[in-house]
């Protein structure tokens, strides 16, 4: 409101409001500048820095103080064969998730993206599962996947193969996962991926089919190398997210069996809330921060060069 | 392919296309198929329910305060978005249209704080909250994510890329900061704000680590973690879990079908936490 009176003062009278006005714009500034920084600062960066300060420190008994121990928690985690473990799990995930992910929303994204007749219908569907709330995905396939009445056991049934324990089994829970996270990021990869077909010019399918081209060699020759910059960008984000999938694994497996399914943010969610042990849980969560800025700062590349295209 | 004659290459092309569809939606069809059965049901080959029932969706709005644990998230999630797109419009417009003292240097920390991930600050964020009181209330699912990196980045970009004579004009007629953002910038970035906002709103709505620990009484917890109580609660009585999560569905994906549009471009936009 009194910025309001300001201006129409200023247009009143240019020579005498122009300290007022001026005064009105830091104050504007003011406004603009503070509530967003204020929050980044509070819940973002001083986390942050405390993340690193509470890695360097243990708490004591009570859980009450905590005392400067040095490098010990990262010390102790380097020596801990359960973290390795978790660490070992997190990347066998994603080695699952990202390649099944990509090749699914590719597939997808491959036919949706030139319009025919019934396209909407068909985007819609291989879209979908970006509004399927992780926890509904990851139960829905707890019962896709039930070891009595669920589908997929069926269909091995039908076709004489056992029913398999796929989440309650060591050796298959970690894998079943990472393809309901797979699953679960289709409809992401899907529709970055059609953006990305999209800005392919269609000049230059003209040009092979002109040449002679077949559809397998316009895919290699035209459609993989431009939509490469596009792939190595949608590959890094489901790289990211995958290495911090955690809802789908609290819900289907709580980290097990046997530690099977217990990745790295899942150690790092039991060490603090259960062993009690929050800093030791915060070298670790340091740790895959480091890891994590490593891709994210390849991916804010991407990020920046594709806002640029836009 | 292309040495298929057309006539057999579309029917080809559509039955493929059917398939892979069918095949993707599969699991989200047979969770339906659970919630519209009744228990001894379960276990009845075939995708359809033998005896189509309410039943289960009854006993999971009897047993459990699921509309609580909607309208929590709800509500949640609409505040995130607007106070994400609020501090993304108004430091945003700083950063693109504004000049003062440092204004790059912010702009730099602002995509610095970017690369920082929500799961490397959750632990020493939970202690704040812990120390603020917060636990168990509306407060800590909301105010830590209320300003946004990626929205004020995205922001940023947008205000920036409109022409400069539009910001002229708004001076010249004597307009301030605040109404030049509110009259000039904000109309033209409707498009933008909106899939900033589905993005938040999605984001909001998915959260679970955070509602996980923040949160330990029943009726504050939001519909993800929820689920995971249900399911605890109705150990093999599947077809009252499925209710529940279809329940929770049914939200998102009732605004996924509406405003697809902006959902799309949210994601294509930002893409950070699909």
């Amino acid at each position: 409101m009194i910025n309001a009176k300001n201006s129409e003062r200023n247009l009143q009278n240019s020579i005498p409001t122009r300290r007022i006005g001026r005064l009105g714009e830091g104050l504007e500034v003011a406004l603009l500048l503070l509530p967003a920084l204020l929050l980044l600062l509070v819940f973002t960066v001083w986390p942050t820095l405390n993340a690193f300060w509470l890695s360097f420190h243990r708490e004591n008994l009570l859980g009450t103080e905590r005392d400067w121990v040095g490098l010990a928690n990262y010390a102790e985690m380097l020596r801990d064969p359960a973290f390795w473990r978790a660490v070992g799990a997190t990347f066998l995930f994603a080695a699952i998730v990202v390649p099944v992910q990509l090749l699914l929303g590719l597939l997808a994204a491959l036919m949706v993206a030139r319009p025919f007749p019934g396209v909407a219908l068909f985007r819609t569907l291989f879209f979908l599962t970006t509004a399927v709330p992780t926890a509904v995905a990851a139960v829905a396939w707890g019962w896709y996947l039930h070891p009595v009445g669920g589908t997929v056991n069926r269909w091995l049934e039908a076709v004489g193969l056992p029913a398999q324990p796929w989440l309650t089994s060591p050796e298959l829970a970690l894998p079943t996962l990472a393809v309901v996270t797979a699953w679960a990021g289709v409809g992401f990869t899907a529709i970055l991926l059609t953006a990305g077909l999209q800005q392919i010019p269609e000049d230059l399918y003209e040009a092979a089919r002109i040449d002679g081209a077949g559809a397998w060699r316009q895919f290699w020759h035209i459609t993989l190398p431009m939509l490469s910059p596009t792939l190595f960008l949608v590959a890094l984000l489901t790289v990211l997210t995958s290495l911090t999938a955690f809802g789908q694994i609290h819900l289907l497996t709580r980290g097990g069996p046997m530690e099977s399914t217990t990745v790295w943010i899942y150690r790092i969610y039991q060490d603090a809330f259960f062993n009690f042990r929050f800093s030791y849980a915060a070298a670790q969560s340091v740790a895959l921060f480091l890891v994590l800025l490593l891709l994210a700062a390849l991916q804010f590349r991407g990020l920046g060069r594709r806002v640029h295209y836009e | 392919m292309s040495s298929l004659p057309r006539w057999l290459a579309r029917p080809l092309f559509y039955l493929f296309l059917g398939v892979y569809a069918w095949l993707l939606v599969l699991p989200l069809l047979s969770l339906v198929s659970a919630s519209f059965r009744t228990e001894a049901d379960l276990f009845t080959p075939g995708l359809l329910p033998p005896q189509p029932t309410l039943e289960a969706y009854r006993e999971a709005l009897a047993k459990h305060p699921i509309l609580r644990y909607l309208l929590n998230s709800l509500a949640v999630s609409l505040a995130i978005t607007l106070g994400v797109l609020l501090t993304s419009a108004t430091l945003g417009y700083a950063l693109a249209r504004v000049r003062f003292a440092g204004q790059s240097l912010l702009f730099g920390f602002v995509v610095g704080l970017l690369l920082i991930p929500d799961e490397v600050t959750f632990l020493p964020r939970y202690l704040l909250v812990q120390e603020l009181g917060w636990i168990n209330s509306y407060w800590a699912l909301i105010v830590p994510f209320l300003a946004s990196p990626l929205g004020i980045f995205l922001m940023r970009q947008f205000l920036k890329s409109l022409p400069q004579d539009l910001f002229d004009a708004a001076r010249i007629d004597g307009a301030g900061h605040l109404r030049t953002l509110w009259y000039v910038a904000l109309p033209l970035a409707a498009p933008a704000l909106g899939a900033l906002g589905a993005l938040s709103f999605l984001g909001a709505w998915n959260m679970y680590l955070w509602p996980l620990v923040v949160i330990n009484q029943n009726e504050m917890k939001t519909a993800q973690i929820a689920i995971a109580q249900v399911q605890s609660v109705e150990v093999s009585s599947w077809n009252v879990v499925a209710a529940a999560a279809v329940l929770v569905l049914l939200p998102t994906l009732l605004a996924f079908l509406l405003a697809q549009r902006a959902f799309i471009r949210g994601i294509a936009l930002g893409g950070l936490k699909g």
